[in-house]
């Protein structure tokens, strides 16, 4: 009697990140009960996300209860400033983790006292591609791009661009000083999110914060019903 | 050595192959598809799939992507292909076409070998 051995395909049509997708499913829905609207910032290295959430904290100082979850690959810098400005914060060190994934968000949420919160700060790590792919269980993607990255940066990450539901442009005070091509940038966004908002600020002078405040307000007044 | 993301995705690809191979089964080959808007380095996601298969019983398993393009469509002339990268010129001279891509990331079919007797 011969054995033999024959290869059998089985279909399978599976994601492949489908774990990742129901932690963040779960952590989805446990923030739509509690009526809180979660941001997932992301950005480069150097384009802002920290400064955005420091002037953004003391914006809503008051008129919004935040909470934050910074991640950061080694330090707790982030958490440090952010904790200035804001009692809820948790930190998460990703170690040698170039992104956020959705079972380090549930945990660190587990830590949280999300009494009373309206608005959920998750600032991924500091990097344009690998966070994009991995749902954490936000209601909002935000992109923050700066103008000292260069105009060229929507065009080189498509994705980033094309999974945000808004756009920030950060560092339009120092347009007198540099050579950022906005009508080519906005171009470039166009071809691949034809509706994402595009809002120019400034972290540093506070310019164009009236509409990013107002965008949070309303989406922070929609999640609440 | 930062952890490149495709070494996040090479391990959900292992933990889903497992998932879905009958248990025992001596998996040859992984047929992944991923779109154009992933941005996945394939070679990256081959030399992670090593690494994160080394030792185990998927060791040696062939991981074949099936690596998507992107649309292109001419607003002008109304042409449509495909290519590699989003950014490019149509014939017709027009330098904006409109690049459209798929952000699946699918484990879409296992092959096992099955003894006879």
């Amino acid at each position: 009697m011969s054995e033999q051995i024959r290869t059998v395909r089985l279909p399978v049509m599976r994601r492949v990140l489908e774990a990742n997708d129901d932690i963040a499913a779960a952590t989805r829905v446990e923030l739509a009960r509690r009526h809180i609207f979660a941001i997932d910032l992301m950005g480069a290295p150097g384009s802002g996300k920290t400064a955005l959430l420091e002037a953004t904290l003391r914006a809503l100082a008051g008129r919004r209860r935040a909470a934050v979850l910074v991640g950061d690959l080694a330090t707790r810098r982030d958490g440090d400033r952010l904790a200035r400005y804001c009692d809820r914060v948790v930190q998460i060190s990703t170690g040698e983790g170039c992104h956020l994934e959705a079972a380090q968000v549930r945990d660190a949420l587990a830590q949280l006292d999300l009494d009373g919160v309206d608005i959920l700060f998750i600032e991924n790590v500091g990097n344009l591609i690998c966070p994009v792919g991995f749902d954490l269980g936000q209601a909002a993607k935000v992109g923050l791009f700066s103008l000292t990255e260069g105009d060229d940066k929507a065009a080189k990450h498509p994705y980033f661009v094309t999974a945000a539901d808004l756009l920030l442009l950060n560092k339009i005070d120092l347009a007198p000083h540099l050579s950022f091509d906005r009508a080519g940038f906005e171009t470039d966004v166009r071809l691949l999110n034809p509706s994402v908002p595009i809002l120019d600020i400034s972290a540093t002078t506070g310019e164009g914060f009236d509409s990013w405040l107002a965008w949070l307000d309303n989406s922070a007044a929609a999640a609440s019903t | 050595m930062l952890r490149v993301h495709e070494f996040s995705i090479a391990e959900g690809l292992a933990a889903q192959v497992l998932a879905n191979a009958p248990a025992g089964a001596h998996v040859r080959d992984v047929e992944i598809r991923i779109g154009a808007l992933r941005g996945l380095e394939p070679e990256a996601l081959l030399m992670c799939w090593d690494s994160v298969t080394f030792g185990t019983p998927l060791a040696g398993a062939t991981l074949q992507i099936d690596q998507r393009p992107w649309s292109i469509r001419c607003s002008q002339c109304g042409r449509e292909w495909t290519s590699p990268v989003p950014f490019v010129s149509c014939q017709c001279g027009n330098a904006t076409p409109v690049p459209s891509g798929g952000d699946e990331l699918d484990l879409v079919a296992i092959s096992i070998d099955e003894e006879e007797t």
